[in-house]
């Protein structure tokens, strides 16, 4: 365990000290620290604070679940690596094939643990869920990129569809550079198309007069101002508004993207086995259920406890697609690039 | 950082030494350490990103598109923000004062909330084009292009123009205009030989700054207008999240030489400029702006009608966001959501998050006046080493926040060894520190040309009188400068309400987050709900400030 004493800043004068003195939190044992993204956290129902009422509830000692909330994400905790300053996480929650691919290419030591043996319902997750090649990230729940679309002015069927005349200026993605969906739904179109088309075919998508907007929020609100009548989101999406026609799941050539979220346990926690508790906890049939229902995602197994309402509105689609780690692995920077190159010109 | 004149007293060493740590530990170190990737590889120095930057016709065009939407908004900031300057300068009405209070408030307002209002009026549905359609016309198609990004940049920015603008004109000695007209100039020639050139540093500094905040522009770009119209903004950011470090302090460096660049030229200008002007002894009285009905009153109403459009427009569309249920219906429910926030274990509490943002203000205001005064003496003259110097201490405006924000996280926030010692700069005061370094420039551009147009004869008369440099700063320089003061005061307060970037990574998840960072937070999935509720009392709290502010803090000798 590599944690370093603190020292009040002296060199950074008086305020420095003041701030120092501010953030006194020395982190013991009995303390299960969770890094994670704002809506796990925020917002209305998220899970985390029933995730740590319920799995401190049930234990007789006094670990506790506290919440960071980096806005850099993981690249905080990648930056800290490089720099060697102390890492104040036990657990990651959020994190994609992407990212544990960045933190693989910039890191020669291990930010996060490798778990196998040690977590007993891993086995519970589902296969092809399953995204990282060393078992150090763990998928805790998964979505599926769609489309979701108005069906009283479009239809749309298969990727042919979007770039057909009749549907010009009828799409709104995210910017892939910086959006999980958008990224996924790159990802998609290269599955399709192939590394060799699939800029042909977002020519094709430009020259119809796609917007591709920054986040996931942009590109949602202009499509509930009735800016367009598609836009790229999740198929969880009926979950919020019911089965209106302004909120039809869309599943491209029967698929669906799947982007499954995983968490991985920090190779310095401080209580690795309080984490490793709370990630067999996450891994419960009743405790996979709420992520599922509170996240709006789907569950990493296959026995969660979900609501019947849930599960009515709530689609998966007829054929999941994803790369894997090994496919994207030295390539997903420069599909990405050579993308926002073209958009951008 | 002495006095202009005589040896530097002890008041003002410990004020420089106190400004230049804080600008070292806040600002040169953490940006300096993101930009070395730029000039240094493997300890090396090279130049190599910066020229494969300069050798990719990608980034020049980048760069070209980013100056010319820049130019547009700055365009439209001066077309929407001069004529407010005139208005509130030269008429008097009820509300006038509220009204030039409220002008702070655009500046605060996170972009989302900004994206919001701007979807929803001026969307293919909004009322404006609901409005046009029902008078016959055809529909605006300004949403995802550049027509939108730019409107958006200068409802931003047109009421700093108006600001700024207002305050220079309400101190033009109207001794100077009533000397021109009974020499016999024309109301015309006179206003054009004796207003416009005492207005022309206002104008000019406020168009600097919003070339430079628009250049810099980047949430607004992509959440109204998209990927097809990235500015190098858009790209650094993706530089910073993917760690590509070297290409992003390339484009920083470059972004940076752009923006000093052009701050360095102003300074020259500003320092020329100001040594023919002066603080007002007798500013003009003002007209009475519900009088008769003229030709000058009709164009004001037409005005008002535009700024109703593009200013009260996109702010009531979002305060409707917050009380608009899912399925369009009326609801508070988004307000029973903040008020059962205040009692959560868990996540962002939002009668904290206002209290913190309040207390941070006031912190913030309470170090940048001194800093930004103590910087301004310092450049008041003009030399080239105060050119330099006030160029550098300019920094916080021409450095993007992005760097900003990314060389404070992996340098204070992360901690430095020193000594076998991890030094560590976190917390509250860290986050004010930060806020007031970010917004003294704004006193330093307000309080410089004040302080440099004064009369040196006064200083002088008062050091042979026997007072202390201090004690002439105290009594005669800065109460003549008051004014300038106040302005420069107002704006510390609002950067630092409306301040994001270092914010956010500052609070580290920690209990120090701000009423931005809330609203941030609460953008939950699916609804805008709780984020515009939140942005709504963020609104609120800011307007109510503002006016306060300036009710109690006065305008100094602009209000009588």
């Amino acid at each position: 365990m590599k944690r370093r004493t603190f020292i009040a800043g002296v060199g950074a004068g008086v305020t420095a000290t003041a701030g120092c003195l501010g953030y006194q939190q020395e982190p013991g044992d009995g303390v299960v620290t969770v890094a994670t993204y704002d809506s796990f956290v925020d917002g209305e129902e998220p899970v985390g604070p029933w995730l740590k009422e319920r799995f401190e509830a049930q234990r007789d000692d006094d670990v506790t679940i506290e919440f960071q909330v980096p806005e850099a994400g993981v690249n905080q905790y990648i930056q800290r690596a490089k720099q060697d300053a102390p890492i104040e996480a036990d657990l990651y929650v959020g994190l994609n094939v992407d990212e544990l691919i960045r933190i693989d290419d910039e890191l020669d030591s291990a930010l996060f643990d490798s778990l196998s043996g040690q977590l007993e319902r891993s086995d519970r997750v589902l296969d092809e869920l399953r995204f990282d090649p060393d078992g150090r990230a763990v998928p805790y729940d998964t979505g599926y990129i769609s489309l979701v679309y108005d069906e009283e002015e479009v239809e749309p069927e298969t990727f042919e569809d979007l770039t057909a005349e009749r549907n010009r200026g009828d799409l709104i993605v995210q910017n892939a550079q910086q959006s999980d969906p958008g990224r996924a739904f790159l990802l998609w179109t290269i599955h399709e198309f192939g590394a060799d088309g699939y800029l042909d075919y977002w020519q094709d998508l430009q020259d119809n007069d796609v917007r591709v907007l920054g986040s996931w929020d942009d590109a949602y609100n202009a499509y509930l101002e009735e800016e367009a009548p598609m836009v790229v989101s999740y198929s969880t999406d009926q979950v919020y508004y019911g089965d209106t026609p302004r909120h039809q799941v869309g599943f491209l050539n029967d698929q669906g993207y799947a982007n499954p979220e995983g968490m991985a346990r920090f190779a310095d926690a401080d209580d690795p086995d309080a984490t490793v508790d709370l990630m067999e906890f996450m891994l419960t049939p009743e405790a996979q259920g709420e992520i599922a229902q509170r996240n709006v995602q789907f569950p990493a197994v296959d026995d969660a406890e979900l609501d019947e309402e849930f599960s009515q509105f709530a689609h998966v689609p007829p054929e999941p697609v994803t790369f894997s780690y090994d496919e994207l692995a030295g390539n997903l920077d420069g599909w990405v690039e050579d993308w926002a190159r073209q958009v951008a010109q | 950082m002495a006095g202009r004149r005589g040896r530097p007293e002890r008041p003002f060493l410990v004020a420089g030494a106190v400004t230049a740590a804080l600008l070292v530990v806040l600002l040169y170190y953490p940006v300096a350490s993101v930009l070395v990737e730029a000039i240094f590889e493997d300890g090396q120095p090279t130049l190599s990103p910066l020229l494969d930057v300069l050798a990719d016709p990608f980034y020049w065009d980048l760069f070209g598109f980013t100056a010319y939407q820049a130019t547009l908004s700055t365009l439209l900031s001066l077309a929407l923000g001069l004529p407010g300057a005139y208005v509130l300068a030269r008429y008097g009405f009820p509300g006038r004062r509220t009204v030039q209070s409220l002008t702070l408030v655009p500046f605060v307002l996170p972009s989302i909330m900004v994206a919001v209002g701007f979807a929803a009026m001026f969307g293919t549905n909004g009322p404006l084009n609901q409005a046009l359609a029902g008078l016959g016309l055809p529909k605006l198609e300004l949403m995802f292009t550049l027509k939108i990004i730019v409107l958006a940049h200068a409802f931003y920015n047109a009421p700093l123009v108006a600001r700024i603008v207002a305050a220079a004109w309400q101190s033009v000695d109207a001794r100077t205009v009533e000397t021109a007209r009974s020499l016999g100039a024309s109301p015309r020639r006179a206003f054009r030989d004796v207003v416009v050139p005492q207005l022309a540093p206002a104008v000019l500094t406020s168009a600097l700054l919003v070339f430079i905040f628009t250049f810099m522009s980047f949430p607004i770009v992509l959440a109204l207008g998209g990927l097809e119209l990235a500015t190098v903004e858009v790209w650094l950011y993706d530089r910073i999240r993917t760690l590509r470090l070297q290409e992003a302090a390339a484009l920083a460096v470059l972004e940076a030489i752009i923006t000093l660049g052009l701050t360095y030229a102003y300074l020259h200008y500003e320092t020329a400029q100001a040594a023919s002007g002066g603080v007002a002894p007798r500013p003009p009285a003002r007209k009475r702006l519900f009088a008769k009905l003229d030709a000058k009153r009709l164009a004001i109403a037409g005005y008002a009608v535009v700024i109703a459009v593009v200013f009260v427009g996109p702010i009531v569309s979002m305060l409707l966001a917050s009380v608009t249920d899912l399925d369009g219906s009326l609801s508070l429910r988004y307000y029973e959501f903040l008020l059962a926030r205040r009692d959560v274990v868990v996540g962002t509490q939002p009668d904290v998050a206002i209290r913190n943002s309040l207390v941070f203000a006031v912190g913030a205001v309470a170090l940048a006046v001194p800093m930004g005064v103590v910087v301004s003496l310092a450049t008041a003259r003009d030399t080239l080493t105060a050119r330099v110097v006030g160029t550098l201490a300019m920094l916080p405006f021409a450095v993007s926040g992005i760097v900003v924000g990314f060389g404070l996280l992996q340098t204070v926030v992360f901690g430095v060894e020193v000594a076998g010692l991890r030094i560590q700069v976190t917390g509250a005061v860290a986050i004010v520190a930060a806020h007031a370094v970010g917004a003294y420039p704004f006193v330093v551009r307000t309080v410089a040309p004040a302080l440099s147009s004064m009369d040196d004869s006064l200083v002088e008369s008062s050091r042979a009188l026997g007072a202390s440099r201090t004690r002439a700063l105290l009594d005669i320089e800065l109460p003549l400068v008051a004014p300038a003061v106040a302005a420069g005061a107002a704006f510390a307060f609002a950067i630092s309400i409306g301040e994001f970037n270092a914010t956010i990574v500052l609070v580290e998840g920690g209990g120090s987050y701000t009423m931005p960072v809330a609203v941030e937070r609460y953008l939950a999935e699916r609804t805008l709900g709780p984020a515009t509720a939140m942005g709504s009392v963020l609104l609120l709290v800011t307007g109510v400030s503002f006016v306060v502010i300036e009710r109690v803090g006065g305008y100094g000798g602009f209000e009588r």
